[in-house]
């Protein structure tokens, strides 16, 4: 039962990016992002999962942009799900191997797993919805810098929220 | 305790990044917008939480058990404050095996809650090992961060050497004054019936022999033989060992010599212990079953101590190795001291006999099949036979056991012939 997941959301994320564009190199690449999950989940490695993301991702980025596909927010927003998805479940995997797991474990995940992704979508409809009109008061030119400085702050913001939480206060 | 960050949080802010500049090149607003699932479980980690408060309690089934038995662990956690993800480890000491359930286990506590997880370990070799060694690491809910804390309830469990029952035991040539299982020439005390002769003061009534009285007209009694016990002293060579681990020619005397100890304290004996090697152990003889738990605990800590030091045995006490003992002494005899002494005891008027625990069989299964393995094994062989004849004509009476075989086997037979070489003498 706990190795279902894992396949299931790069199966997902696959699907979802061969929506966008249903052509043979987005399979191949697929293909491969699978493979790297069958080799993450075979062997006691983390990379090949975090690898196996960033490849779905670049598939579905290049999927985008060369099919220039009308923006999707809701197919976005279950994209980054999936991917969350994929790196939790792989996580608790490799957490739950060889041990004797609690019958608590696998439901609280899932419920947790479920009341995120409604929040999340919901969160993002709302800030869609509050996007159209802030976005035809922004400059034109300004904007791809903003998107790139924003971008970047949210990497730092997020990295150092990690690093000062690796520093925590002992108790 | 202290939060740290764990490695999914790593993969996350990675795959976050790639996402975020394939973002900016590809200029989409929808990878933006996939980012945010991800960027937002990271944001939690801006929220520091408060460590878990819990109670881990660790029980044994038992602190005593033999080589190959097992030992039922359980683990009890009771959470004072809710623990979203806890991980449990216990290392088991090696040479021990989980041969049921995991040493691992990974549980979701609310507050208030126990849970309870247990698992089976075995040792298949004696020794004292420690259990009660408890990893815990908890996450927190998203696994971003972990706090690990070691547990450390020390306990010991005592895997005792397996002994095998003996029927036939090598029977001592002299022996002591308390009552025991051997018939003794003199009469005295006991059940045995010897010889009758006529009643003189003193005589007890019920050792009347009634139906000689009667034919001969004037009283008889009946006269019994003592019964009188031995001390036994089992001498452990620990001087050196060969085979491989849980299969060494130590293991296999130290299983022969609690085979020994049990059987001898059944027949009344007091039974003592030497090891002798680079250190010298030893168990005062003595009798019951707390003085075999005294002689198992000696044996499960026997172990090969290498010295070029040769230990006299004038060191050991005279209570240690009292006049008379039967001395029985256990050795693969690969280090000559020992040998020499088992002389010396001889020499000393002690009742010897040198079981010898065969190694060649136990080096051949760690060897090849080659030719010139065989050849080497057939050698040694012959050169142990010749030291075995030597040993011999030292007055010393040897038995050769395999491992392999049954202990009861070697020794059986053995009584006729160490009469027929005392009759020689």
């Amino acid at each position: 039962m706990r190795q279902v997941p894992v396949p299931a959301f790069a199966l997902l994320l696959g699907v979802l990016t061969f929506r966008v564009a249903p052509i043979e190199p987005v399979v191949v690449i697929g293909l491969a992002g699978m493979l790297l999950v069958i080799v993450g989940m075979v062997m006691p490695w983390r990379w090949p999962i975090v690898t196996a993301a960033c490849l779905f991702t670049t598939n579905h980025a290049l999927a985008l942009w060369a099919m220039d596909a009308p923006v999707s927010i809701f197919g976005a927003a279950c994209f980054g799900l999936a991917q969350l998805g994929l790196l939790q479940a792989a996580d608790l995997r490799r957490c739950t191997r060889a041990a004797t797991v609690g019958s608590g474990v696998v439901r609280v995940q899932i419920a947790r797993g479920i009341a995120f992704a409604a929040l999340t979508l919901a969160s993002t409809m709302l800030g869609t919805a509050m996007a159209g009109p802030l976005s035809a008061a922004l400059p034109v030119t300004v904007a791809p810098v903003l998107a790139a400085a924003g971008a970047l702050g949210v990497v730092i913001a997020l990295a150092m929220a990690a690093m000062s939480a690796g520093r925590g206060p002992s108790g | 305790m202290t939060w740290r960050v764990t490695p999914l949080t790593r993969s996350l802010l990675t795959v976050i990044a790639w996402i975020l500049s394939l973002a900016v090149l590809t200029a989409r607003p929808d990878l933006f917008v996939a980012v945010l699932p991800l960027a937002l479980v990271l944001a939690t980690l801006a929220v520091r939480p408060s460590l878990p408060d819990y109670l881990v309690t660790h029980r044994i089934s038992s602190d005593r058990v033999f080589e190959g038995d097992t030992v039922t662990v359980t683990v009890e956690v009771t959470a004072r404050t809710a623990a979203p993800l806890m991980e449990l480890y216990e290392p088991p000491a090696a040479p021990g095996a989980v041969v049921s359930g995991n040493h691992r286990a990974v549980m979701t506590l609310r507050p208030g809650q126990t849970a309870r997880w247990s698992y089976e370990v075995s040792y298949p070799v004696r020794g004292v090992y420690h259990l009660g060694t408890l990893v815990v690491r908890v996450r927190d809910s998203w696994s971003l961060r972990w706090a690990e804390r070691r547990h450390v309830e020390g306990k010991r469990v005592r895997v005792h050497p397996r002994s095998v029952p003996l029927r036939a035991l090598p029977r001592p040539r002299r022996t002591q004054t308390s009552v025991g299982d051997y018939v003794s020439r003199a009469f005295g005390e006991g059940i045995e019936p010897g010889d009758i002769r006529q009643f003189a003061p003193g005589d007890r009534i019920r050792q009347v022999n009634w139906r000689a009285s009667l034919r001969l007209g004037t009283l008889y009694v009946t006269q019994q033989h003592r019964e009188r016990n031995a001390d036994v002293v089992l001498m452990l060579d620990t001087m050196a060992q060969v085979g491989t681990a849980s299969v060494t020619t130590l293991d296999a005397a130290v299983r022969a010599a609690a085979s020994l100890a049990t059987a001898y304290l059944a027949r009344k004996d007091r039974v003592g212990l030497i090891v002798y090697g680079g250190v010298i152990d030893w168990v005062r003889p003595g009798s019951g079953r707390a003085h075999y738990e005294r002689i198992a605990d000696s044996l499960l800590r026997a172990d090969v101590v290498f010295t070029y030091v040769t230990k006299d045995l004038k060191l050991v006490p005279p209570r240690v190795l009292p006049p008379h003992a039967f001395v029985v002494a256990l050795t693969p005899l690969l280090d000559r001291r020992f040998t020499q002494a088992a002389v010396d005891l001889v020499g000393r008027g002690f009742d010897v006999l040198v079981l010898v625990v065969s190694p060649v069989e136990l080096m051949r299964g760690t060897l090849g099949a080659s030719s010139i393995d065989q050849l080497a094994c057939r050698l040694w062989t012959l050169e142990r036979r010749a030291r075995l004849d030597e040993m011999r004509r030292h007055g010393l009476s040897v038995i050769e056991w395999n491992p392999g075989e049954p202990l009861e086997a070697a020794i059986a037979g053995l009584d006729r012939r160490r009469h027929r070489a005392i009759v020689a003498r």
